[in-house]
């Protein structure tokens, strides 16, 4: 009986995984930037009703969204060298199948999946930015390309933040799938250990741990960001000495009105106008 | 030739003509009132001017330079916007900035100045209209009539030739309207040309040095205050001013 569950195994094989776990996450990463990327490239499409992309992208939406995950990487894994061939066979050209690392079947299903889901996410966040804002920054003369990144992706950022951030959170533990296009990350990792002394629930409860602790983390990290991008709900106060205290979440900062010269500003102007 | 000419400003939202070749001569120092029934293309006149909406025809004279309203280069489009600011009725302050902020947007992203030049100008700005104990609030701490004093000193700060004013106080609460029109009466002090659609006649009667009476997309009437208030001449400006001052006793 004692052998049934070895609760120090559970620990012990956690190093090895995480040897692995670089894959994990550069698999994460580049998954979350196409995601991010494209999602913000469909909405647009879609805000702008930009002809013959916009029903492109309502398509690949659709389709990506009506099948599983799982599905998509194997579709990834045999489609694109099936892609190839056809390429190298129309056109004559040589481009080597065999060069293509599986990590890039995978992040490009999982990038692809991201952006389908993302590109939902951003374009309601877009259409919550007051177009009065727009009209306003628009009239000051900024470009387009201005109002986009000083005025909406601010804002629809900090709306966005929340659902993006459990897409990534979702997305990690999607790359525990990654198995398909033969790419060793964790999880892979994890069953191969296993497999030399069957040993497989142990190494499932650590791998349950690893991806725990990691989406743990991810949620702090995406609550610290949501104090940064959030307006704060209190408004600054002055106190007696002519000090500014900013409160942002439960960070305090002071500044002395002194150092803004507003009191010079009053004075020219009174003695401007006596 | 005056500071700015507009010329055959044509605007039609499908079947709805709403400005029918408008002419209007401004100039340096003016403080021109818009009045006229509402729908009748007063604020598609102002949103004409800096393209937020697009004319079917039309150009505009300013800083001796000729544009052409119709325009989609967008290079022409942001210049001729440099020279003009607007002030909305729903203020529209980017929310996600404090006061501060706001005033400096567009003086560090579009004039392209320093952070140290453009805070100094915002400062200046936000104390001309009363705000200098509000500068790190952000729009949600602001009143209505708060959050449209940035917004006036957002649009001053950027020195436009042609400040346009678009009912500035019709969103706000009739106790806080007092405070923006001082506001905007000490712009108009300054010397700052304006363009003005309100629905406040006294407020019109002294500060305007001209009214124009807009009616189903032309210019009807076109004088000083008391050229339109008291010895109005066409029939239809005259049922307008009735119309107004029975709203205004009831």
């Amino acid at each position: 009986m004692a052998n049934l569950f070895d609760v120090k195994l559970v620990f012990t094989e956690i190093p090895s995984i995480l040897r692995y776990l670089p894959t994990t996450l550069w698999l994460t990463l580049v998954a979350m930037l196409i995601g991010l990327v494209l999602g913000l490239l469909i909405a647009l499409v879609r805000l702008k009703n930009i002809p013959v992309l916009t029903q492109i992208s309502i398509a690949f939406v659709s389709v990506i969204r009506g099948t599983p995950i799982i599905v998509q990487l194997y579709i990834s894994y045999f489609g694109i060298p099936i892609l190839l061939k056809y390429i190298n066979y129309y056109h004559g050209t040589d481009y080597d199948i065999n060069a293509i690392p599986g990590i890039v079947f995978a992040m490009a299903a999982l990038g692809l999946n991201q952006a389908a889901f993302d590109s939902e996410t951003i374009r309601s966040a877009i259409q919550s930015v007051e177009p009065g804002q727009i009209d306003a920054a628009r009239s000051m003369g900024m470009t387009g390309f201005q109002v986009l990144k000083r005025v909406i992706v601010p804002q629809a950022g900090a709306v966005a933040l929340l659902p993006l951030g459990n897409s990534v959170i979702s997305l990690i533990k999607g790359t525990s799938l990654a198995f398909t296009c033969s790419v060793i990350e964790i999880t892979a990792a994890g069953k191969i250990l296993a497999g030399r002394n069957y040993r497989y629930f142990e190494v499932y409860c650590s791998l349950a741990l690893i991806y725990w602790v990691i989406t743990f983390l991810l949620e702090r990290l995406i609550k610290w960001l949501e104090t940064l991008v959030t307006v704060p709900e209190e408004a600054p106060e002055l106190d007696a000495q002519g000090n500014l205290h900013i409160r942002r979440g439960k960070r305090e900062k002071v500044i002395r009105a002194s150092d803004l010269g507003v009191n010079d500003i009053l004075q020219s102007m009174n003695g401007g106008g006596v | 030739m005056s500071y700015i000419e507009i010329r055959g400003l044509s605007k039609r939202f499908g079947s709805n003509v709403v400005l029918d070749h408008v002419d209007l001569d401004i100039e340096k120092g003016d403080v021109i009132a818009l009045i006229g029934p509402s729908g009748t293309g007063k604020s598609t006149l102002l949103r004409c001017l800096n393209l937020l909406e697009k004319p079917e025809s039309g150009q505009i004279t300013i800083a001796g330079k000729t544009y052409d309203l119709t325009s989609r280069h967008s290079r022409e489009i942001n210049e001729l916007r440099s020279h003009t600011e607007m002030v909305f009725q729903q203020f529209n302050l980017f929310r996600q900035k404090n006061a501060l902020e706001n005033v400096m947007e567009g003086l560090t992203v579009v004039k392209g100045l320093d952070q140290d030049t453009a805070r100094k100008i915002a400062v200046e700005q936000l104390v001309k209209v009363g705000m200098q104990d509000r500068l790190f609030h952000y729009p949600r701490h602001l009143s209505g009539g708060q959050q449209q004093r940035v917004a006036i000193a957002r649009a001053l700060a950027m020195d436009p030739l042609l400040l346009l004013m678009d009912e500035p106080t019709s969103a706000l609460d009739p106790e806080l309207v007092g405070e923006v029109l001082q506001t905007v009466r000490s712009a108009a002090q300054e010397g700052n040309t304006i363009l003005l659609v309100t629905h406040e006649m006294p407020f019109v009667r002294s500060v305007a040095n001209r009214v124009i009476f807009l009616e189903n997309g032309r210019i009807v009437a076109d004088g000083t205050a008391s050229d339109i208030f008291e010895h109005p001449q066409n029939e239809r400006l005259k049922k307008f001013l009735i119309h107004i001052s029975m709203l205004e006793e009831s």
